[in-house]
């Protein structure tokens, strides 16, 4: 994608360019890696490998049923130029949840985007949870994201992504960047969801837009594929239509649920999820989500 | 001044049987929520569209189809065109119209390349806008006036499906395509040199409201 996309910053007229400023927090651009594997033996679902460098590392509570993956980002944030390459593999009937440890803070980037690339593979009859807390994007942050997922059959993955803009805490309404984030999921070898966002230029304003974000700061979307994931639809859209706050819809076809959600308050959008992601675990979630 | 390829004013007609009449893109939840309610609206939601929302990704998505070198990798453009439909109706949507399209073009207008992609695609559905980018490279159509044709005929689509569902009137209803007129041709300008990696959306409320459209209930369209 070229730099300046002509039909992204048009909506209002204007071309604003995009200023950069250096982040102050960290003088230098990193590239970090965490890979790790994971195998059911006996019934239970161990780590068989785990890889790490940079700042990224996984942290495995000994006594977390399902196993349970955190993963932490030493780097205290992410800048523009910085990579993130994550990949999680799942053996036959392994059960992992994975999150992180806290929110991701995408700093505003000197030129070059931030590329957080994930790979996650689930082998015949693995159930992963793909359940990271919110990614904050800063004021002209920019981020380039992916998510591919390559899952068996009759795999189950569970996975949502909750985005919030701007610095809300601290006051930040303005908040220009750019985001492009992909999502491709693969069942059987097969192209089953995708999703593209593209988000350049001034997006408070773009947010603001009726057919877009409609006013929110703050977004998610939850997938679900699952051999029962039709069946979860009408519990999903009950469990929402409880957040006034909360614009939300959800959808199933071809054993895939997907469901997005809007919000002004990320406070809000959190709320929500904690209740939708209950109707779609069978157990609680990770305690850093609580 | 080239002249306008006469098969596109008869494939993106409202008379071509794609029955694109059946479908408002979740436009008929946004007049029943109320996100829509009268000519500036729906004008401001099409803008939406047509800049960051679907019409602009499926613009993408027919070029990249128009661009294939064969029909392996128009079908990799398809298969990723209805997987990135956000919900079952708005699949729906383009796999209906895209397989009447084929199934229309296919004995009326055939040319070897559209013959291979529906054998390729063999069972399985085709979306829209892969579809009349496959049919117009393959009738040697130029990408460009194919886009303009597309993305005015959407535009227009969700246009005359507002009018039935009653908040504005023919007149504005004129008005309104005359005012995105610019901004679908500014869209088929770049969509003409985009390549598959710009495809993308931000229209995340208008996705929403194809999701609340499924449990609406009276209704006069199928998304």
């Amino acid at each position: 994608m070229s730099e300046f996309d002509p039909i992204a910053v048009s909506i209002d007229g204007s071309a604003e360019s995009v200023l950069v400023r250096a982040a102050p927090s960290r003088p230098s651009v990193s590239t970090s890696a965490l890979r790790a594997a994971f195998a059911r033996h006996g019934g239970v679902t161990q780590r068989v490998r785990v890889l790490e460098s940079g700042a990224l590392r996984l942290r495995l509570p000994r006594h977390a049923s399902p196993c349970e993956g955190i993963i932490l980002n030493t780097g205290g944030g992410v800048l523009g130029g910085d990579r993130l390459d994550l990949a999680f593999a799942l053996g036959a009937g392994a059960a992992v949840v994975l999150t992180t440890v806290a929110a991701e803070k995408i700093y505003r980037a000197e030129a070059e985007p931030a590329t957080i690339a994930t790979r996650l593979t689930l082998a015949a009859g693995a159930r992963l949870d793909w359940l990271p807390q919110e990614t904050i994007l800063f004021d002209r942050a920019r981020l380039a994201r992916s998510l591919a997922v390559d899952m068996a059959a009759d795999a189950s993955l569970l996975a949502a992504e909750m985005l919030v803009f701007g610095r809300l805490a601290m006051g930040e309404t303005a908040v220009a960047g750019s985001l492009r984030d992909d999502w491709r999921v693969r069942r059987d070898g097969r192209l089953v969801f995708a999703d593209a966002t593209r988000l350049q230029g001034d997006i408070a304003t773009i947010l603001d837009r009726p057919a877009l974000g409609g006013g929110a700061r703050a977004g998610a979307l939850i997938l679900f594929v699952d051999g029962q994931a039709e069946a979860a639809l009408d519990p999903l859209r009950a469990a929402l239509a409880a957040f006034e706050a909360v614009e939300a819809g959800a959808s199933a076809f071809d054993g895939i649920l997907v469901a997005r959600l809007l919000a002004r308050s990320p406070e809000a959008l959190r709320a929500a999820m904690v209740a939708a992601l209950g109707i779609l675990r069978n157990g609680a979630l990770p305690r850093v989500w609580q | 001044m080239t002249p306008l390829p006469l098969p596109l004013l008869v494939w993106l007609s409202p008379g071509f049987p794609v029955g694109a009449f059946a479908f408002s893109h979740g436009l008929e939840w946004a007049v029943e929520s109320g996100a829509v309610h009268n000519a500036a609206g729906l004008q401001a939601w099409l803008a939406d569209l047509v800049a960051h929302g679907s019409i602009r990704a499926d613009a993408t998505l027919l070029a990249a189809a128009w661009r294939a070198v064969d029909a392996a990798e128009a079908c990799a453009v398809n298969d990723l065109a209805l997987a990135l439909a956000p919900s079952r109706e708005r699949r729906l949507e383009t796999a209906a119209q895209g397989n009447a399209f084929l199934a229309a073009v296919g004995p009326a207008w055939p040319a070897p390349a559209i013959a291979h992609f529906v054998t390729v695609l063999a069972d399985g559905d085709a979306a829209y806008p892969a579809a009349i980018g496959v049919s117009a490279a393959a009738h040697a159509i130029p990408l460009h006036p194919t886009l303009d044709a597309f993305t005015l005929a959407a535009c227009s689509n969700l246009v005359s499906a507002a009018v039935r569902l009653g908040p504005i009137g023919q007149t504005e209803a004129q008005a309104i395509i005359a005012a995105l007129c610019p901004a679908l041709a500014r869209l088929a300008a770049w969509a003409a040199t985009s390549s598959i990696e710009d495809c993308g959306t931000a229209a995340w409320g208008a996705d929403i409201a194809s999701m609340r459209h499924e449990t609406q209930y009276s209704r006069l369209f199928r998304s």
